[in-house]
């Protein structure tokens, strides 16, 4: 059963020519070792660099049927920010098309890649990875098991205005597996434009600006810090402003965990033994 | 016969024509032991996008010249009596509130907007009934009120829904990307039934233009001739909504290109418009699919090149 509620039948023999049409599906894909076989993907999908090579289908809001079908795939796997029109008009071209949702938080990680083992027939090197990635999130459960304070943080998207993650957002959810509590966490949606004289008000002890490079990181801090009134903060005045990678902080995939570590390492070095 | 070589050429050039590259050899060869992959590509999308772009663009000028002729002014199109208002607003509220099932060919928008688009027509017609008869002028503003109305919640529920917002486009400004022979088949008979009703009804059309008062005199129905076209026009137009979106400019434009080069007799206007419709549809839908390497709405492509050429032939007239 994939996230429409489509049953899918489990194929006999594990598919030869997959077509992903979401990055994070690719980044699974090839986190498995089924690189090889991924036929497809979609312009945004440039992790790992081998999907370079890869043939284009379009993008996540533009993927192309026509270019799709051409491909002769075996396995489709689509994802809920794919326009459903469209991935019902590839269904109906009679192939097999897999739909996955996104996660609402940082657990739903794990079910997500056994199901893309189970319908490549890579079950067992799934359980492996998501185990693996478990370990590696009990690690940091440990680490902050106790903690005194949850520092307030604050999480901005480099680019214009002040986006950040609202609650129903999995970022939001990682910050707080991180010992820490998203501010806008209140809000009910997934990325949210926030206002200046919120975020002086919220006060948070910690910036985390998500940027695709570190020049966009650096002009992105010293955005922050010239905004009127922003000089206050309590994390802006501590230095307390840290980089997250964009790259893997916006795919629902395994470097998520590579963002909880680094989150909770910043927010609490204490128990990181101060690394940062 | 000069539409007739553009269609033919138009038809041959969609199958040709698209992000993978095939030649009208491969095409030949299907006859003989097809190829899935090419059978896919040339019958499932290219094909069945052609007709389905070619009926609703006949069924969008049918319905404009339907209606220009219903209210003796040139500037009515398919949208003046609010369908495209209401179905815009049946889409968007269909992709906001994530209602999304399909049914007899059409997506959960598509026929959210089908519905809301016939609804809100009929509301209109049921206001403008009341108070000491009907008039044509109060069906006319009615509509344009309602349609405002409709358009300020459209905008409301894709500001409310922003993550929806790249659905909304494509349904707003129109697409064939989704184009199928389930939805062909849907929408074929009821263009072909109208085309047939309204040239049948063509002379009367013809009297209209005289006055309703006129035309009584002179024998005709006028009531029902008006109840019936007014329903099929805006049928048509709710059709199309449900199958690609909005697509404006077609049900304006293409009766005045027929109108300045056949004239004015209805019966003509209708087959003519229908036809070069459809044709200027199957061309715009083309440049939609081909012009960049991502699809443009093709409502975009309508207005864009429908303007120009209208200018065109309005000053060359002159």
């Amino acid at each position: 059963m994939d996230d429409l509620g489509h049953p899918f039948p489990l194929p006999s023999a594990a598919p030869r020519r997959i077509v992903s049409m979401a990055p994070n599906v690719t980044e699974i894909l090839f986190a498995l070792g089924l690189g090889g076989r991924v036929v497809g993907v979609t312009r945004f999908c440039d992790y790992p660099p081998e999907t370079r090579d890869i043939p284009r289908i379009g993008g996540l809001v533009d993927p192309n049927v026509e270019i799709i079908r051409s491909l002769d795939p075996d396995l489709v796997i689509a994802f809920r920010g794919n326009p459903l029109r469209l991935v019902e008009r590839v269904r109906k071209l009679g192939l097999p098309v897999f739909v996955l949702d996104i996660g609402r938080g940082l657990d739903d990680l794990f079910p997500l890649i056994d199901r893309i083992g189970r319908v490549t027939r890579a079950e067992s090197r799934a359980a492996e990875m998501a185990a693996a990635l478990r370990r590696r999130v009990a690690d940091v459960d440990t680490a902050l098991r106790g903690i005194a304070s949850r520092p307030r943080a604050f999480v901005l998207l480099y680019g214009q205005g002040l986006w950040t993650c609202g609650g129903e957002s999995y970022v939001s959810d990682i910050a707080d597996r991180a010992g820490g509590v998203n501010v806008a966490a209140a809000l009910p949606k997934k990325w949210v434009l926030y206002k200046r004289e919120k975020v002086i008000q919220d006060d948070p002890d910690v910036i985390f600006i998500l940027a695709r490079s570190a020049a966009d990181f650096e002009s992105g801090r010293q955005r922050l810090e010239r905004m009127p009134g922003l000089a206050g903060v309590k994390a802006v005045k501590d230095g307390r402003i840290y980089e997250i990678d964009e790259n893997a902080a916006s795919r629902f995939g395994p470097r998520l965990v590579d963002v909880l570590v680094r989150m909770a390492a910043v927010v609490h070095p204490e128990r990181f033994g101060g690394m940062t | 016969m000069a539409v007739l070589v553009l269609f033919v050429a138009g038809l041959a050039l969609s199958l040709l024509t698209g992000p993978v590259r095939l030649t009208a050899g491969d095409f030949v060869r299907l006859i003989g032991h097809p190829d899935p992959v090419h059978r896919a590509i040339f019958i499932d999308l290219r094909l069945s996008r052609a007709v389905l772009a070619f009926l609703v663009g006949a069924a969008l000028a049918l319905s404009g010249a339907i209606l220009q002729g219903y209210f003796r002014n040139p500037m009515a199109d398919p949208f003046v009596v609010g369908v495209s208002s209401g179905a815009s607003l049946g889409a968007v509220l269909a992709t906001a509130l994530g209602f999304e099932a399909a049914a007899f060919g059409f997506s959960g928008p598509g026929l959210l907007a089908f519905f809301a688009g016939l609804g809100l027509v009929s509301f209109v017609y049921a206001l403008s009934l009341r108070r000491g008869g009907f008039k044509v002028e109060t069906l006319l503003l009615t509509g344009i009120a309602a349609g405002a109305l409709a358009s300020a919640l459209t905008s409301f529920f894709l500001f409310m829904r922003s993550d929806s917002y790249d659905q909304a486009v494509f349904w707003l400004l129109g697409s064939f990307q989704i184009a199928e022979w389930g939805q062909v088949a849907t929408i074929a008979p009821w263009v072909v039934l109208c085309l047939g009703a309204a040239v049948w009804l063509a002379r009367d059309m013809d009297l209209l233009a005289l006055g309703d008062d006129t035309a009584q005199a002179l024998g005709s129905p006028v009531r029902r001739v008006r109840k019936a076209f007014l329903a099929m026009s805006a049928l048509l137009a709710a059709l199309a909504v449900a199958v690609s979106g909005i697509i404006g400019f077609v049900g304006l434009v293409v009766p005045h290109w027929v109108r300045i080069l056949i004239g004015p007799s209805h019966r003509q206007l209708f087959i003519a418009s229908a036809a070069a419709g459809g044709t200027f549809l199957l061309y715009c839908d083309l440049l939609a699919r081909n012009l960049l390497p991502a699809e443009l709405p093709i409502g975009v492509i309508t207005a864009a090149v429908g303007a120009p050429f209208f200018l065109y032939l309005l000053h060359k007239k002159r």
